[in-house]
Parts: structure tokens; sequence; C-alpha cells
């Protein structure tokens, strides 16, 4: 499904954020992206959708190489891949509903979303969304009145709206507490069993990487550093830890 | 600024003398490099200041006072210094024990001494004459400048040598002392530019006791108010050629009130253009059947029935006595006549007029009406200027924010074929703009019809232009491949430039010539200067366009965005009642001048504004919609305008208050409402319509206010 080679990232000023990267993210797959707090992991999310444009390197999407095509072509790719954000990055005064139908807009014709029209078929897509992230009751509530986890299944909804063939999710969980990450991530495990949509998420915590990723790969200072299966993650040697995050990390919880 | 020192200093006693003779001069030498910089710049900037402004003044010949007052205006401030600082020091000593307040105790010194040089520094000094207090003024301050001069310099002179005994890498002592010395020094100049003069201020609060108290309470001129006149007249011959006895004298009346004349026929009194006066023929009058008691008063008519008071000819104002008639003396008044209407006998009118007391009608007078009616247009204006402003603002302000600007980049070939596009659209669009305007008549017979079939005409063109351009260029350069595409594209830049820099090089050239006055002067001609100007333009886009080869494409995006804040703010910086100047010439003067100036100034004030709050949205959301394959529009509407719709409100009701202010008094400058009223009665001296029209233009005010911040409570 994507393919990512030699993705290198340099900021205007001088950062690099991404080194040579590359990889591959079968279908259907969930992968991990693991690595410190500016690892790269956001910067490669990113680049993939083309948030960011990167420097230098390709990407292929289903075989096509998206890195430079024009802003009308990446608006059919972009709307094929949804994208859920740590923190959350709903738009607080709108409506959940609103929200929710701003994930269909990559199929609306632009004029139309100028006065707020959405087709009966989109606004009934909203509610089932909605449903299958269990708040269908929330619909009418503005953004900013739903707790964190509640925003974070909106964000979801929303990206489901797309009907994506990918879900990039950066750091969708590590604003919130344990139970509300399983939850979340639970969304996503469904999503990618049920509807077979390839998921894409970073995350800190090992434990959950564990529990939900089939693929990792780990990132440090822009560069791969360790690429394996669930199983190589739960027989994950110290000296490979360290590897990944560094010489001061210590490990946290049960191995 | 440098806190320390970076090198050894030298002696320091040199380094003092330096600074004596060039400020900043020791400083420099000893390593404080920065304050020797800006105690050079400071001090020699306001030496020039004084000596301009003392030089100024000095030019007046009411500047400059005998030695004496000088010695006794230096002598005497500095005994009242001393007294307030013992007066300080006793207090502080032993009424107040507190160690912070004596800080603010020597603030209270210096509040009380310009408190006391303001309001009594005159008779401190006892001058002789009213006239010397301007020039006491002038003095006065002019000396407290020197003072602070003198003592800065001598500062400066002292802080250098202290320098010099520091060892090195120590801080360097505070400029605190400097800096009250420079605010002194800029307090004096300031006094003395403005002229200010308290004693002035309250000796001649007679001229405004007058008329304050009409301007604060005016309402009995909003109020018509019914009077019976009673006039009872008697004609009167003059000049009375030979022969003549005149019309006939009244004759007492029992029934109604009567005067009588004798003689009716004599002649005018006239004033010799040598001077004086020669009075005419003495008129006896007398009268009955009036109200006892009353005052009557004597007008004269002449024979086209002007009415005057006649003055210098006898009593005109007449107490009526306890048997209801009245008996006086008049001489026939000068009443000039125009010389076409003198012929024929001159009958001209003595009239005795009785008016009864005022009584209250009730009724609103005609200035009032007019007074509300302009207040009505005052608020018509300030709410049709907002309203146009909203409109105007609102697509502005998003060129002229940064965050949504600076991601718009297009490689070359695509913008160089966008810019030919646009002109060849344009052009399509005139030609065709030309023959529907002859079709219609011309620009006389449907203004309208024209203005909008061009402004579609050119939108159509032009947008068509810019996208088609655009691509062409885009498909067909690209297909040469990257190298020639560069090239090609950058070689059009340099032409599309060159016109306007071909332009601009005439245009400067002839602006240098209009002041200049001297063609031989300027060492290139016309022509030259407008090659000049194309080449100049070349070389720099052919420079913008190799220093971004390397990105994505030139940020048009940020062009604009820079092009559109300049000239907000440089329209900003221009007050609305100068617009309405213009504009009362351009479309002429009265409320629709005023509404397009405030407009304009709205405009440009509120997409500041606007793009201000633009520039502070929170990001994620908008990548978030970007992400989902939104088009730049969809994401501005989904994303931008949720989050900036409180400021917007916020900053449109802000502007409304300040509009319904400013259109008050752009009246004033031709722009109609109540300010156009109100300049028309301050001229004619009618304060009490003066008054009328502060009043309502407070209370409108106010209660607009008062509106806006309940709706402010209410939405935002």
């Amino acid at each position: 499904m994507l393919k990512v080679e030699h993705l290198t990232m340099v900021y205007p000023d001088g950062t690099v954020a991404l080194r040579d990267v590359s990889f591959e993210v079968k279908d259907g797959e969930f992968l991990g992206v693991i690595g410190l707090s500016g690892s790269g992991k956001s910067t490669l999310l990113r680049c993939i959708n083309r948030l960011l444009e990167p420097s230098e390197g390709r990407i292929l999407w289903k075989g096509r190489d998206i890195t430079h095509i024009e802003d009308s072509e990446l608006r059919l790719v972009r709307r094929e891949i949804g994208m859920v954000f740590q923190q959350f990055n709903l738009v607080k005064r709108s409506s959940v509903n609103t929200n929710v139908l701003s994930g269909r807009l990559g199929y609306t014709p632009p004029s139309w979303s100028l006065i707020n029209r959405f087709s009966r078929k989109d606004h009934d897509r909203a509610a089932q969304a909605l449903q299958r992230v269990g708040i269908p009751d929330k619909a009418h509530n503005r953004a900013d009145e739903l707790s964190g986890g509640q925003q974070q299944r909106v964000g979801i909804a929303r990206a489901l709206m797309q009907e994506p063939k990918m879900i990039l999710a950066d750091e969708p969980v590590a604003s919130l507490d344990p139970v509300l990450a399983h939850s979340i991530l639970g969304y996503l495990e469904k999503l990618n069993k049920e509807d077979g949509i390839t998921v894409m998420c970073s995350l800190h915590f090992l434990d959950l990487v564990q529990r939900y990723c089939e693929r990792v790969i780990g990132l440090r200072e822009g560069r791969v550093v360790f690429e394996g299966s669930k199983k190589d993650i739960q027989q994950l040697s110290d000296e490979r830890f360290k590897q990944i995050y560094g010489e001061e990390a210590q490990r946290l919880g049960a191995q | 600024m440098d806190h320390n020192l970076s090198q050894a200093p030298r002696s320091s006693w040199l380094q003092g003398f330096l600074s004596l003779l060039v400020p900043g001069l020791g400083q420099f030498i000893a390593g404080a490099r920065s304050r020797a910089a800006t105690l050079f710049a400071g001090v020699l900037t306001l030496l020039g200041l004084s000596v301009w402004t003392i030089a100024q003044k000095a030019r007046f010949p009411d500047f400059g006072l005998s030695l004496e007052i000088y010695i006794k205006l230096v002598f005497e401030s500095a005994l009242l210094l001393v007294f307030l600082l013992a007066l300080r020091r006793l207090f502080t000593r032993y009424v107040i024990r507190d160690p912070a307040l004596e800080a603010f105790s020597l603030y209270g010194v210096g509040i009380l001494f310009f408190l006391a040089i303001l309001f009594v520094g005159d008779n401190l000094l006892a001058t002789a004459t009213s006239a010397d207090q301007l020039a006491l003024v002038h003095t006065g301050t002019a000396l407290y400048a020197a003072a602070s001069l003198a003592a800065l310099w001598l500062w400066q002179v002292g802080d250098a040598v202290r320098i010099g005994s520091l060892p090195p890498g120590e801080k360097l002592p505070s400029m605190g002392t400097a800096v009250l010395l420079i605010c002194l020094l800029i307090f004096s100049l300031g006094y003395n530019i403005t002229d200010i003069n308290m004693p002035k201020a309250i000796r001649e609060y007679r001229d405004i006791s007058i008329l304050l108290p009409r301007i604060l309470w005016p309402w009995r001129a909003a109020f018509e108010y019914d009077q019976q006149v009673l006039e009872v007249t008697q004609p009167i011959q003059a000049p009375c050629p030979e022969g003549e006895t005149g019309p006939p004298s009244n004759q007492p009346s029992e029934a109604q009130p009567w005067i009588s004349a004798t003689p009716t026929c004599g002649q005018l009194s006239a004033r010799p253009i040598t001077g004086g006066l020669d009075l005419g023929t003495e008129l006896t009058i007398t009268g009955g059947n009036f109200t006892p008691g009353q005052e009557v008063h004597i007008l004269w008519k002449n024979p086209i029935g002007n009415p005057f008071t006649p003055r210098g000819m006898g009593p005109t104002d007449i107490i009526i006595d306890e048997n209801g008639g009245f008996t006086t003396k008049l001489n026939i008044p000068d009443a000039v006549v125009p010389p076409s209407t003198a012929v024929g006998a001159q009958i001209h009118t003595l009239a005795v007029r009785q008016e009864s007391e005022e009584v209250f009608s009730g009724r609103i007078s005609e200035e009032m009406k007019l007074a509300l009616a302009a207040m009505l247009e005052t608020i018509m204006i300030g709410l049709m200027a907002t309203f146009f402003g909203i409109i105007f603002a609102f697509p502005l302000a998003f060129l002229a924010a940064k965050n949504l600007m600076a991601p718009i980049i297009s490689p070359l070939d695509r913008i160089v074929g966008s810019i030919a596009g646009l002109a060849a659209g344009f052009w399509v669009g005139i030609l065709l703009m030309q023959q529907v305007a002859n079709a219609l008549g011309g620009l006389e017979q449907a203004p309208i019809q024209i203005f909008v079939v061009g402004l579609v005409l050119l939108g159509l063109f032009g947008y068509a232009g810019i996208r088609l351009g655009g691509r062409l260029f885009s498909t067909v350069l690209g297909a040469l491949g990257p190298t020639v595409s560069f090239v090609l594209s950058t070689a059009l830049l340099g032409a599309m430039v060159a016109v306007p820099g071909y332009y601009l090089g005439l245009g400067f050239s002839r602006g240098i010539r209009s002041i200049v006055l001297d063609a031989d002067v300027a060492a290139l001609n016309e022509i030259q200067y407008a090659y000049l100007g194309a080449g100049l333009a070349i070389i720099l886009a052919f420079v913008y366009a190799v220093l971004r080869r390397k990105s994505r494409g030139l940020s048009i995006g940020m062009i604009i965005y820079t092009i559109t804040r300049t000239t907000l703010n440089i329209l900003r910086s221009i007050e609305p009642l100068i617009y309405v100047i213009i504009a009362s010439i351009w479309i002429g003067l009265g409320p629709f001048a005023g509404t397009l100036a405030l407009a304009l100034h709205t405009v440009v004030s509120l997409a500041k504004l606007y793009s201000e709050a633009i520039e502070s949205i929170d990001t994620g959301p908008l990548e978030a919609v970007n992400a989902t394959g939104a088009t730049r529009l969809q994401t501005i509407v989904y994303a931008v305008v949720p989050q900036i719709l409180p400021p917007f409100i916020s900053f449109t009701i802000y502007r409304w208050d300040i509009n319904v202010r400013m259109s008050t008094i752009i009246g004033i400058g031709g722009g109609g409402g109540i300010g156009f009223l109100l300049i028309q009665w301050v001229r004619l001296y009618q304060w009490d319509l003066v008054g009328i029209s502060v009043w309502l233009i407070a209370i409108t005010v106010a209660a607009l206010d008062y509106t806006s911040s309940a709706i402010r409570e209410r939405i935002v």
C-alpha cells in the first residue's frame, strides 16, 4: 500500500528531521512507530500525506509516486488517507456533527461547502460514524464541551468519513489516561480488522505497542534503527531498547 | 547596552576631559562603546533641538527680559526648591519614619515644585506687566532647558571619570540621573514649544464663563415661543423738498394704541466722510393707549422697508407711563436708500413696537428639528461606513494574513503564464467594455451599467486569463524540459517587470525634474531614467528567480501579503477627517462624502484587525481539515472562519464605536451630519444651538456605547 524510499526532510532552519528513511507498509497492517520525542515520528507521518514537504526521497502510494504531484491530484490522494492527531485538532466552536462532516470535504464540490451543504448520504454517514465510535448522542454539542476521550473519538469518526484506505495516527493517545488509551486504540484495531483499513500509529508506550501493533519501526534522530514484528518487541533486549531510546532510557513495566 | 567594561580603562581624568570636549568620547575610550554612542547621539540631538527651539522664539519681540528678571527667576526657583526639599526632610525625619516613603516624598517635592511654577510662577517673581507673562514662559523654560542640558553635559563628564576609575569587568554605573535630566530637558522644551501659560488660562476664565452656561443648558433654543408683537407706525418724509409738509400726523385714538410725530417732514442725518455726525430734523413723538409700565422699542424703516434701530438719535427703548402714553424726541436717522429707488417722495416709516412676553408653546423649533435630522444622518453615516467596511475588509484580511499567504507557492512558469494571461484577459475585457459602453451611450447615460458590466467582464476574462495562461505555460514549458523552461520563464518575467520598471523610471525622473526645474541638473535625461528603471527591474527579477530556483517556485503569496500589509498600514495612518476633505472635493459636501471617507478608513483598519485575528488562530484544526483533502477555500470556511468569529465580532463592534464618534465630527470637514451644523453654528456664534448639538452628540454616543457593550456581552 505505502512505500517510502530514502525520505529526507530538512526544516528551513536547518534541522534534519528525517534521514534516509525507507520502509514499507502492507495492506491491512497495523504498523507502530516508536521513538523518542523529536525522533521524527510526527514529521514522518506528516510527510506521508504531504502536510510537510520532504526534501528528498519518494513516497509511493498504491504504487504511484505522490511526492511531487499537483494540488488537485493531491486532494484525491489525501482523501484516501485519514489522520488522527494527538491534540485531537477539532474545530472547537463548531458542533461535533460539523467536525465529523468536514471529513467528507475531500469528496464535496467546493461550491457546496461554502453554503455548508452536504448531501443526505453524507449526513447519514456522519450519524453512522458517530454510532460506530459510540457517541451518537453528542452530535449537536459543541466540540469543546466533550471530554478528551470523546473528542478523540470524534477525530476518529472524522477520519472514518473519508472511507480511507489508511489512517495515520500521530500519538493519538498521548493526552489520554491508560483506560481511555486502550479504548481508543481498541477502536482503531476494530477498524483495522473489520474494515481492513491500514493503520500507521506512533506510540510512546511499549505495552500498547505490544498489545496492538503487528509490526513496528523505531526511529532515532530521524533514522530507522529498528524494524520488527510483535514478537520482536516482546523479546526486545536491553541493548536494542537503548539503541532506539538512547543510553539514558530505562525500561518501565513488565518485560 | 553593555553593562560591563570590555577592556582596561585609562586615566580617569583624561577620560573626563575628553568627555568635556565631546560627549561620550571618554566613555568610548574606556570601552563602554554603546553607552558612548548613546550619549553622543543623545546629547548632540538635544543640544540641536534646544538651540533651534530657543532661536525660533528669540525672533519674537517679546522674548527676552531684563537681566534682573533672569536672576530673579533662577534665584527664586532655587529658593523654592531648597524650601521644598527642607520641608521634605523635616517631614520624613519627624512625621513619617518609613524609608519606603522617602522616595515618594522626592516625587512629591517634584510635583509641588512644578505646580508652584505652573500656577504661581509669575506672581512669585512679580513681573511688571502681563505682557511679560509669555516672555516669562519662554525665557523661563529656555533657562530650564539650558540648565538641564548643562547638567547633563556635566553628568556625562563625571560618568566618564567614574568609569575611568572602575576595575575592568565591573558593572557600569546606572544612567538614572541622566535619564531624569533628559526628561527634564524635554519637558522644558515641550513647555516652551507648546506655549503653556496657566496663569493666562486662569486669568481669562471670564471668556468662557459667559459661554459655558449657554452651552451647558441650551434647551431654550429647542422650542418655539409665541410672542405677540404690536406695531404702530407713522410715516415721515425725508428729505423734505421746499414747500412740502409731509404726510399727516396720526390723531390720538381711544380704541387702540397710537403714535404721532411732529413734524412729519424733515432732513436726514448725515455722516460726512471727514467724520462726525450732522443730526437731522428733531421729531417729537407722542404715543398713547399702550400697556402702562411696559417697554416699547422705536424702529425706523427706510422707503423700501428695511427696518433698523436708530442709534445715537435719541432713546429707542421707552417705558410707558402710568397713563399708557409716552413722549420722546428723536432725530431723523441717516437712513441710506439705494439711488435707483430714490425717485419721488421718500416716505420712511417710524414704528413703535411692543412685544409681549414670550410664551412657551411646546412646539419644537426649526433648528432643533434640523439638529435631530442631522443626528440621524450622523448615525446612519456611521452605520453605513461600518457596513461597507466589513464587507470589503473581510476578503482583504485573508490576503494580509501571513499564516495563510506564506504557503502559497507557485512554480515560475505558471506564475509567468498567469500574469501574461491576466494581461491578455484584461485587454480583451477592456475592448469588450468599450464596445458595451458605446452601445449604452457612454458614461453620462449609463454609468452604473457600464461599471457593473466592466467589472464582470474584467473579472471573468482576468480570471480565465490567469487560469488558462498558467496552465498553458506550465504544460508548454514543462514539455521543453526544466532548464529551457527556467530560462524562458525568467526571460519572460524580466520582460514583464521591465514595463512597470520603465514607467517608474520615467515617473521618477519627471518627479525630480518638477522639483529641481532644471533639465540640465539631472545628469541623465528622461529616456535614460526610464531605461535605467526597466533595467533595474529586470535585474531584480532575474536575481529573485535564480535565488528561488531551488525551491518549489516563487512565493507569490508572500509578495501579495507584503503589498497588502504595507498598503493597509500607509492608508491606516491617515485620519478619516483628511479623507473627508478629499472626498468632499471629489463628490461634493454632504453625507455621501462622509460615508465614503469613513468607509475607506474602516476597510483598512478592520482589515488589519481581522488579519491579526486570523494570524492568531490555532493551526491544529487547519492541519486536520487540510489532511482530509479539502481545497484551500474549504479549509478556510471550515477551519479558519469558526475560529475567528469571536474576535471578528469583537473588532467589528469596537470599530462601530469608533465610527459613531468619528461620524459626529466628520461633518466639520464637509461630511454632513451634526458636525456640519455644529461648525456653522460656531461660526455664527449661536452658542445655544452649539450646545444642543453637543448634547445630542453626547447622548447618542453614550447610548450607542451602551448598546454595543450589551451586544458584546451577549454574543462574545
